[in-house]
């Protein structure tokens, strides 16, 4: 088990949860845009924002896979399947939590529920579970997850062996 | 701004719970997030919360007995008289008794200023102005569209109501002692000259409550009142209709959501077209019928954030349908709208109250020459589409090459069968020539730009030879009709046909002569598969006077607008529709469209000032 292999897990893990949610959005399932609402967070430019988005994006690939690695660590256990569990709790997290609150509250042209008539803001906030961007959002984006953290998972168990 | 209207006073008829306010008595206050609605007797008589289009926690305007309500009048019969602040979309009534005067400020505060605020407040401050005023007030909270009642209880001595995840604390300063019973929070208490009481709601959605202080809730309604007169002393509003095209401006910016800026068709549901009628329809959305003309007023306003959010948003909510685009979408961007019926008596007992909108199902080919004209617009104020947003647009171009051909439903949403509307033809026409104009300007593709000229002529074709009526000197509704329709005005505002040609003439004056009554035009006199009739439509008569501008008809078209505008109601406020022979107000309120209307109309007439 090394932090190469979690690293590698993460690069490959982000190149197809990125591939799947574009797709999901070219068959008209979802309008989530990861890198976009990351790179908006940056930019006002479109074209700019997108490309600093999958720079973002890729980085929070990383960083969320060193993560699982981590945990593996600690329990002395890793697996495509360990993996895809996390990566299960990871969807949840993200869709609940992480681009429906804390995303939001920082991202300085996204609104949310405390925007008011004194303000302006550029970009629909995701809603609970994403939802505001589609009913199927929340489906797409957890199945997503689960196959980034089994490639992790994945990654992990391989560089150990 | 103002009038008198002569009331019982709490002590009589209002406590019967069973009578409901004039549309034309009720004004409107909001954050940007909601409303609430407030009628002259100085009843609360609409609050959605958290949102424009969530379910309310008052709603008597659609169910005297079981909606729920805040009153707060005097306890003695009284004449009240109110204006907005200038400026702003804070609500000020003077109420007048026997034995004095005094004035009650109404707003839905702003999160300004330092300090915890509440996840949405309602601010009401009386103050007495002369002699002495009894009031008393109650606030009765019904979650859900009345289904709750909730719980009531205090909480460190405030009495706070809670149901269905939402808690509503009602706050009081020198507003006498708040008695709790059956469901209810009432008091009374009395004022002189120069006191001041205050009550605020502080409500939360899905959190702990905030309970602020009198000085905190006397801040932020102070920096509500500022923060209004900013906006609005950045707008530019020129010329002789300038407090019409304000006040309409105030309105609009209640109807655009902040947190995503769609722009809602009016913040009501259900306010019906007739009474006791089944024309009663859920606007909490947002439609692309309204798409140019939001674009128009915002830019023509000066409000460009609002008009950059409104386009990012409508092409980002589009993008799940594309290229293919629904009639409406929800506040939030999603493309769901299922309707059904609540449980209510109805405003007047005017039944079916609906929420959702089974609109969002239907096809309209107008909606497509609408977001091509708004963002023709957007691109003509110098902004940028970028090239996602251009290759969409140029899609949908090579989309209306294929439907315009289908018959549609029409503007007006008809749920009948599907027609060849006239003014959808023209909207698709409208549609085609703007994404050629946008492609000559390199803002969208060009790939496809001569399959689009070849279209638009095809349309030409069809609308001139099949829409046309010689017996009647006019466009139809539909083809092959002889049925009028106010909506082909809009072929000549958007620049289908020459607003002072031959047929735009004859058609102008066929209209007024068909559907006109007085300065109002009916909208069609054709059967539309559904029961009753309604007024006459607000936005149309706006329509007519700004083509007759076009056409070169000013006198009739200034006579018009001013005339018209002396049908606002006493704080400068339209609904959809009026009753031609007695001036009420009809369906929903404030209507979007119809304020949109007359700040095209106005800003049109006034550029085009001598």
């Amino acid at each position: 088990m090394t932090i190469w292999g979690a690293l590698a897990g993460g690069f490959v893990g982000t190149l197809v949860l990125t591939t799947m949610l574009r797709g999901a959005s070219e068959l008209r399932l979802t309008r989530i845009d990861l890198p976009f609402l990351l790179g908006t967070a940056l930019t006002s430019d479109r074209k700019r924002a997108k490309a600093l988005g999958y720079i973002a994006h890729f980085g929070f690939g990383f960083l969320f896979a060193s993560g699982y690695f981590a945990i593996f660590w600690a329990i002395g256990r890793s697996g495509w399947l360990l993996g895809a569990a996390l990566g299960l709790l990871h969807g949840a997290f993200a869709g609940s939590a992480l681009v429906n609150v804390l995303l939001p509250l920082v991202h300085p042209r996204m609104g949310d529920s405390m925007s008011a008539a004194d303000s302006v803001a550029r970009l629909e906030p995701p809603g609970f579970l994403m939802t505001n961007y589609g009913r199927r959002t929340p489906i797409v984006v957890l199945i997503a997850h689960v196959v980034y953290g089994a490639i992790v998972g994945g990654f992990i168990a391989l560089s150990a062996t | 701004m103002a009038s008198r209207a002569e009331h019982a006073g709490l002590d009589g008829s209002v406590e019967t719970g069973d009578s409901y306010p004039g549309i034309r008595d009720l004004a409107v206050i909001g954050d940007g997030r909601t409303v609430a609605l407030v009628s002259i007797d100085g009843t609360v008589v609409w609050l959605p919360v958290p949102y424009v289009d969530s379910p309310s926690v008052f709603a008597s305007l659609l169910d005297a007995r079981r909606g729920g309500r805040f009153e707060l009048a005097p306890r003695a019969p009284f004449e009240s008289r109110r204006r907005y602040v200038p400026e702003t979309n804070v609500l000020e009534t003077t109420f007048v008794t026997e034995d004095g005067i005094a004035r009650v400020t109404d707003a839905l505060t702003l999160p300004v200023g330092d300090g915890l605020v509440p996840f949405r407040e309602l601010a009401r401050r009386i103050e007495g102005i002369s002699g002495t005023v009894g009031f008393g007030w109650s606030v009765d909270p019904r979650f859900g569209y009345g289904a709750e009642n909730g719980s009531i209880g205090l909480r460190s001595g405030i009495p706070v109501a809670t149901g269905r995840g939402r808690a509503v604390a009602v706050c009081s300063w020198d507003a006498g002692t708040p008695h709790l019973e059956a469901g209810s929070v009432t008091a009374s208490f009395g004022t002189v000259a120069g006191s001041a009481a205050l009550i605020a709601l502080s409500i939360a959605d899905q959190e702990p409550l905030v309970l602020p202080s009198r000085r905190d809730v006397e801040r932020r309604l102070e920096g509500t009142v500022a923060s209004w007169r900013s906006w609005a002393a950045e707008r530019e509003a020129a010329g002789p209709w300038h407090d019409q095209i304000l006040r309409s401006g105030l309105a609009l910016k209640l109807l655009v959501q902040s947190r995503s800026g769609s722009v809602a068709a009016a913040p009501t549901t259900s306010l019906p077209e007739e009474i006791g009628g089944e024309r009663n329809w859920d606007y909490r959305f947002s439609w692309l019928r309204d798409s140019a003309f939001v674009m128009g007023a915002l830019l023509g306003l000066g409000c460009t954030d609002e008009a950059e959010a409104f386009f990012w948003w409508l092409m980002h909510a589009s993008q799940i349908t594309h290229p293919r685009m629904q009639v409406l979408y929800r506040m939030d961007g999603a493309a769901d709208a299922p309707e059904r019926p609540l449980p209510l008596e109805g405003y007047m007992r005017s039944r079916p109250v609906r929420v959702g909108n089974a609109a969002a199902e239907q096809m309209q080919l107008d909606i497509y020459g609408d977001v091509m004209q708004m963002a023709w617009l957007y691109a003509d104020a110098r902004h940028r589409i970028d090239r996602e947003f251009g290759d969409r647009l140029a899609s949908v171009a090579d989309l209306v090459c294929d439907i315009w051909p289908q018959p549609d439903s029409g503007i007006w949403e008809v749920r009948g069968s599907a027609r060849h509307f006239t003014q959808s033809k023209m909207m698709c026409w409208v549609a085609l020539d703007r994404a050629a104009r946008l492609a000559s300007t390199g803002q969208i593709p060009s790939r496809n730009v001569d399959r689009w000229r070849s279209e638009a002529s095809s349309i030409r074709s069809f609308v001139e030879a099949r829409c046309w009526s010689d017996r009647k000197q006019s466009y139809t509704q539909a083809a092959e009709s002889e049925d009028m329709d106010a909506s082909v005005l809009l072929g000549a505002k958007f620049g289908y046909g020459d607003p002072a040609g031959t047929r735009y003439s004859r058609t102008i004056d066929a209209l007024r002569r068909e559907l006109g009554r007085g300065p109002f035009l009916y909208r069609y006199m054709s059967d539309d598969d559904l029961r009753g009739e309604e007024g006459t439509f607000l936005c149309c008569s706006f329509w007519l006077a700004e083509v007759l501008g076009l056409a070169g008809r000013r006198e009739e078209a200034v006579e018009l607008l001013n005339e018209l505008i002396g049908f606002e109601n006493d704080v400068g406020l339209y609904a959809e529709e009026i009753d031609p022979s007695t001036s009420s107000f009809l369906g929903n309120f404030p209507q979007a469209l119809t304020h949109l209307a007359l700040i095209s109309a106005a800003m049109s007439l006034t550029r085009a000032e001598p």
